[in-house]
């Protein structure tokens, strides 16, 4: 089925580029150029695949290119499809350009809230989105979490975030000590720092 | 004359400072109505809503982010804690996914112990509905009636697991503990008593005049409106759509298993409507107890846990594994690098995706309704947040 879709893609839009990834475990991907992504979205709605259903937009951060993954399916051809592009990262000038994406609210509306949930968590932006607001973070909260290098704000509108006293450290102070009284192999492991 | 002018320029003045304007009122986040801590902004018209938006993250805890630093079998309480009412269901999907990149063979009985527990959890989890629906209407009764029910399945988990609501029970491979004829027997009587109950309950709640009249054609979706946002589960069903996961997309044993797909059929009012919703919950819960029986006529002697190495690592390549959860469909998008934790886990929750639904209901109706309109959709916070 995937490379029937990846044909139709290809025929359909010109210039995305679907190419195919399945010599890996689980499901296979395909993967599309980032410019005709609402194009691909479309016709994979419309076309013959019928993917009437949007489940997910997400995004993976790795070191040089952040994954946005839409993930589809189709109730009445009972299929579904994770569909990627890619979004390289541009370190030149010493700065990093932010990634940018079309909206496909236009297609389906799940796709607001998926889109802002993206963009909250991994700083995507989609252009001409409607409502492009943080969604599960304050509207002020500073980063975005689920980037690799993100690190956490120690003071957020005056107050500390985690206060040493807050927290419960007895566990990781145990296991801490266990480590250095046996050495690394019979202890359970504690949280990496 | 004159008295005549002025008294016409009174009534323009008067009428210039009677100017409407819309109030905004907020709904939560401490609501009752809200089941946690969801806050709505409404725009009012007087008595009607005219804007509603959602405002999501009370209790955003970015598990995503904390699966990242955790190996595979610790992230397993992670996923109890999104939808605390079901989290037999929400372990099973997680579980899943890591044996299917694995391609771990799950013995029988594990199979079967497996369905019963997510069965008896969805149960759970529709009478839990049934009760904060009826208290969201005005009804308090219906919630003690439902608890005293839900108390049987909760002291049952906590003879398997050990505890009552945060089980960590289905484990990569199989569940934890094996469950005894005692438990089996037990179980198989209280089906035939909460079977008789639930009859009960829906002639109490359902076929009351006041809940009908609060509920019947009240938040109506369409098919189309509920593809649009894709929504699943009882909220698919109530729309009229026949697709239900375990029928379609068979995982576990399922398919081995004889059950109809409730559908909302309007009886009360229009197809989709709130009625609707409650209906197929409640319909829904004799499915599961068809299954559940049909798992203790089935189930098998044999071992519930399969060989699963000591320090899983999953293959490098990624998944996206969807189950029928109570609330709707939940998947979990697990991308790994080979290594001991997963690189990436995003949860598809389907109570985030009905609550963004909640600003194209909302228009038009009144503000009691959109309380009813939000407990038809059964949200749980730990599950929209994350």
């Amino acid at each position: 089925m995937h490379n029937d879709i990846v044909k139709f893609l290809n025929e359909s839009v010109s210039g995305c580029e679907a190419t195919l990834r399945d010599d890996l475990a689980g499901d296979p991907v395909i993967f599309v150029n980032k410019e005709n992504i609402y194009d691909v979205c479309k016709n994979l709605k419309e076309g013959k695949f019928e993917f009437n259903v949007l489940q997910v937009i997400t995004g993976t951060d790795y070191e040089d290119r952040y994954e946005v993954s839409y993930i589809l399916a189709s109730y009445s051809k009972n299929s579904e499809l994770i569909l990627k592009t890619k979004l390289n990262k541009d370190k030149d000038e010493n700065k990093e350009t932010e990634p940018v994406l079309d909206t496909v609210t236009s297609l389906w509306k799940a796709a607001n809230f998926q889109e802002r949930e993206c963009y909250d968590m991994l700083g995507v932006t989609f252009t001409n989105h409607p409502d492009p607001r943080r969604i599960l973070c304050p509207d002020d909260w500073k980063g975005f979490p689920l980037r690799k290098d993100y690190v956490v704000e120690e003071v957020y509108n005056g107050m500390t975030v985690n206060p040493a006293e807050k927290i419960n450290s007895a566990d990781h102070n145990y296991f801490q000590e266990m480590k250095e009284k046996y050495g690394d192999k019979k202890v359970m492991h504690s949280w990496k720092k | 004359m004159e008295e005549n002018n002025n008294h016409s320029n009174i009534e323009t003045e008067t009428e210039e400072k009677l100017k409407t304007d819309l109030l905004t009122l907020n709904m939560g986040p401490q609501h009752p109505a809200t089941h946690g801590v969801l806050r709505v902004e409404i725009k009012t018209d007087s008595e009607i809503v005219a804007e509603a938006t959602p405002h999501l993250g009370y209790l955003h805890r970015c598990m995503e982010k904390h699966c990242e630093n955790l190996e595979y079998r610790q992230v397993i309480p992670f996923c109890d804690r999104m939808d605390y009412l079901a989290a037999m269901n929400m372990e099973w999907g997680y579980v899943l996914a890591i044996e299917k990149m694995l391609g771990t063979e799950i013995t029988p009985r594990a199979q079967y112990v497996r369905t019963m527990v997510a069965e008896l959890q969805r149960i759970a989890s529709h009478l839990m509905f049934f009760g904060t629906y009826a208290i969201d209407l005005g009804a308090f009764s219906p919630f003690l009636y439902a608890f005293q029910d839900r108390e049987f399945i909760l002291r049952i988990f906590e003879e398997l697991s050990g505890v009552r609501l945060l089980y960590n029970y289905i484990w990569v491979g199989g569940v934890w503990r094996d469950i005894n004829d005692d438990q089996l027997k037990r179980i198989s009587t209280f089906l035939e008593t909460l079977e008789e109950n639930l009859k009960k309950y829906h002639s109490l709640v359902g076929e009351n005049k006041i809940f009908i009249e609060r509920t019947a054609n009240v938040a109506k979706i369409t098919p189309e409106l509920a593809y649009e946002y894709g929504a699943t589960g009882p909220v698919l069903r109530g729309a009229g759509v026949k697709w239900d996961l375990r029928k379609d997309r068979p995982y576990g044993i399922y398919d081995k298993f004889d059950f109809d797909v409730i559908t909302g059929k309007g009886e009360k009012g229009t197809v989709g409507d709130c009625w609707d919703r409650y209906q197929v919950r409640i319909l829904e819960m004799f499915e599961s107890i068809k299954i559940i029986k049909q798992c203790l006529d089935g189930i098998e002697e044999g071992p519930v846990m399969a060989k699963v190495p000591k320090i899983i690592k999953v293959p490098e390549g990624e998944i996206f594994v969807r189950t029928e959860c109570p609330r709707g469909e939940l998947g979990y998008h697990l991308i790994s690098d080979g290594g001991k934790t997963p690189y990436r886990l995003k949860v598809k929750s389907s109570c985030f995706t009905h609550t963004s639904m909640l600003g194209d209901l909302a228009p038009g109706m009144l503000i009691a309704d959109l309380v009813a309109t939000i407990g038809s959709i059964d949200i749980v916070l730990g599950e929209v947040d994350r």
